[in-house]
């Protein structure tokens, strides 16, 4: 490769001042995402191994020596990071070092393992669950704001889903398809709402920025399918075309969003979801006629709009990055 | 050979190379300017995000394409079913794709990915219809021609799934035709892997050093490290014993061998891991770590020493212990070695992966047990999570 750069450099295309940095360089082998994912690992076992260990022993002397070193572990890595932790701004905070991002996961989980067993064992909250659920995600919502660690945001946000008796993590949204009862569909609409409206404020109060794009991401897979379900749900009745109607509202509002804080990303699932909608508004029309020629139309539809899409997609791609 | 501009192939590892210094601050971005534009690129290659969004909207157009074929010309006339038609198929998606890649130059676009894929699946299923007889498959001709296509395709496109998917059909070949042709085939076939993929290994290696294969960087990564799994597989006990069950019918008994192939089990990870860091190679360096885990595993699997809780804890602590080690150690660049975060910027910075990885496995906290889960009620507290699925 450094003949390549004597090359540039002899064609003029780099200074010499470049040129002496680069074959001054050293090639340091760094191993940071190894010794991160161990680091990741080693809390995801520590904490499930824990987990199993007190409920295993419950009725054993050995429980509550489990429960103290649980107990210890999370005050311990509590007072590690709040000792470490930099002055809290509403500004994007540097943790202090790499390590210090885990032992706060660790403590983290922990809490929520210690507080799950107290519960369970103890009452602690009598038979009150909101309360059981509420203090770990008022706990992780502090948590992460305090120490600035979107991990820690995130789950406080599956927290707060099931806390509202839902859940956001992506396998339970695919696999648990309880969208067939109308509770479910209007939890997970307020969850959306709730999710968006914090991304909003996030941007608008300028508070932690950078937590929008977790927020965003839930909420808008959260409301576009809660969204799609209550379509599904009134679908012989009026009611349904509201739902759609609220749907392509939405989307609108995302799409100038994403436009305005440049992310590709949100623009992919606006017009996904878009397509999905429209598509099963197409379908209906279609399915109406009762006709054999109708499943030729259907066929000529999805190859036409996926086409027409895919230039769309390139043509928002490319005004994405010239704005 | 490459379908891909090769000049603008050459000049987009060159600014790849040169974006890199100048992320670490050796080079200006004037400088970077002046090189993009005396070696411009002309590809169309949009972000992540596009391509994934171009890839899904591909596969919905041929897919209902090739359905809307099929329901005109085929039904009627028992094509349908048959090879030749999928074959065809498999064609007209592959004209696609050296049309799309050679007019509009899509280069990773989603569009070219997507073809290129349909075309393998499509030319394999065909490959698998022509070879199988009223439900029985001839797994060693199936297998032979699905190493072929994705060879080409792998050269034609140096596409990293056809790399995957060449390397692996190529060991399901070796083994298919060992054990169907060779006498006391099954009993050989370990060794005949080992040898195979070590060799292949080790010509690999020299193969990633030579400039005229720099085209195809990547994709001799990813067989080496199929190649690097098969030596290792190759002698896992567990393996060995699994498959030696299903050709005699005996199962659980203890294999000839043994200690041989236990100690390949439990060493060949460490060897991968010494070797991956005596030569800083972050291939062996990965797979050694991920293949300790297999080790371990498969002892478990016939030794239970310990019950799952401690395994777990004691696994937890150890390997915390070694990342703090490794860090204290590294805290100051030793041997070449440093901690420090690498310059060039992580594609997954974009979607902040890790921390959607934190929320989804650490979301739920481990519960009480099963039943006991109806005491949470409606609050569904439970569900499993992680304390379930080991």
């Amino acid at each position: 490769m450094d003949s390549l750069y004597e090359h540039l450099h002899a064609d003029g295309l780099i200074s010499d001042e470049s040129f002496e940095k680069i074959k001054q360089k050293q090639n340091l082998f760094s191993v940071h995402w190894e010794i991160k994912t161990l680091l990741y690992l080693g809390v995801l076992l520590l904490t499930s191994g824990l987990g199993l260990l007190i409920y295993e022993n419950i009725d054993t002397i050995g429980h509550k020596v489990v429960l103290a070193l649980i107990a210890l572990i999370c005050t311990g890595c509590f007072a590690y990071c709040f000792k470490m932790a930099l002055p809290f701004t509403t500004e994007k905070v540097k943790s202090p070092n790499t390590s210090s991002d885990y032992v706060l996961l660790l403590g983290s989980v922990s809490f929520l393992t210690f507080i799950g067993y107290l519960q369970y064992e103890y009452k602690a909250f009598g038979t009150n669950y909101n309360m059981a659920t509420l203090i770990p995600m008022l706990v992780l919502f502090f948590t992460a704001y305090y120490f600035d660690h979107l991990g820690i945001l995130n789950m406080a946000i599956a927290n707060l889903a099931v806390w509202m008796g839902v859940s956001v993590t992506p396998k339970a949204l695919l696999l648990n398809s309880g969208f067939d009862s109308k509770t479910i569909i209007y939890t997970y609409l307020v969850l959306g709402a709730i999710l968006l409206t914090g991304a909003y404020l996030t941007q608008r109060l300028n508070f932690k920025r950078h937590f929008k794009f977790s927020y965003q991401h839930y909420g808008v897979h959260v409301t576009f399918i809660s969204l799609l379900a209550g379509y599904f749900f009134y679908y012989n009745s009026a009611f349904a075309l509201l739902w759609m109607l609220a749907l392509f509202a939405i989307a609108f509002l995302i799409y100038l969003d994403a436009f305005k804080s440049h992310s590709f990303y949100f623009l992919l699932l606006v017009v996904l979801y878009g397509y999905v909608a429209i598509s099963s508004l197409v379908v209906r029309m279609l399915l109406l006629a009762q006709d054999e020629g109708a499943l030729y139309l259907l066929m000529l539809y999805f190859i036409g709009s996926a086409i027409g899409l895919i230039f769309l997609l390139i043509n928002l791609n490319k005004r994405l990055k010239a704005s | 050979m490459i379908a891909y501009n090769k000049i603008w192939l050459t000049s987009l590892r060159l600014q790849n190379d040169v974006k890199e210094n100048q992320n670490r601050g050796y080079i200006t971005a004037e400088e970077f300017k002046n090189i993009k534009d005396k070696y411009p690129v002309g590809f169309y290659t949009p972000g992540l995000f596009a391509r994934i969004g171009l890839f899904i909207l591909t596969i919905i157009v041929v897919t209902f394409a090739d359905g809307i074929l099929s329901l005109l010309f085929a039904s009627a006339s028992n094509l349908f079913d048959t090879a030749g038609w999928v074959f065809f198929l498999s064609i007209l998606s592959y004209t696609a794709l050296e049309v799309i890649v050679s007019s509009k130059h899509h280069y990773r676009s989603g569009v070219d990915d997507a073809l290129l894929f349909i075309s393998a699946l499509l030319s394999g299923v065909a490959s698998a219809m022509l070879f199988s007889h009223y439900n029985v498959v001839y797994y060693m001709p199936v297998s032979a021609t699905i190493f072929i296509l994705s060879l080409y395709f792998t050269i034609r496109f140096a596409d990293m799934l056809m790399a995957a998917l060449c390397g692996a059909a190529l060991f399901a070949f070796i083994y298919f035709g060992w054990t169907k042709l060779v006498p006391f085939g099954i009993a050989t076939i370990p060794f005949v892997i080992m040898l195979v993929s070590a060799g292949l290994y080790w010509g690999s290696y020299n193969l990633n050093r030579q400039k005229q294969f720099a085209g195809y960087y990547n994709c001799i990564l990813i067989a080496q490290i199929i190649f690097l799994l098969g030596l290792y597989t190759a002698g896992n006990y567990y393996v060995v014993q699994t498959l030696g069950d299903n050709i005699s019918d005996q199962a659980g008994k203890p294999i000839p061998l043994g200690t041989f192939f236990w100690l390949w089990t439990m060493l060949i990870p460490l060897v991968y891991l010494g070797w991956g860091i005596f030569k800083k190679n972050t291939v062996l360096l990965r797979m050694g770590l991920v293949l300790i885990a297999a080790a371990i595993a498969t002892f478990r699997y016939y030794y239970h020493v310990l019950p799952l809780d401690m395994v777990l804890t004691m696994g937890g602590a150890l390997i915390l212990g070694i990342a703090y080690t490794a860090m204290r150690y590294l805290k100051t660049p030793k041997h070449g070695f440093t901690y420090a975060e690498p310059d060039t910027g992580h594609m997954m910075d974009h979607l902040k992966v890790e921390s959607l990885i934190v929320a989804e496995t650490f979301a739920k906290v481990p519960s009480p047990p099963a039943e006991e889960r109806s005491r949470f009620g409606g609050g569904d507290f439970g569900g499993g999570g992680s304390s379930s699925s080991y």
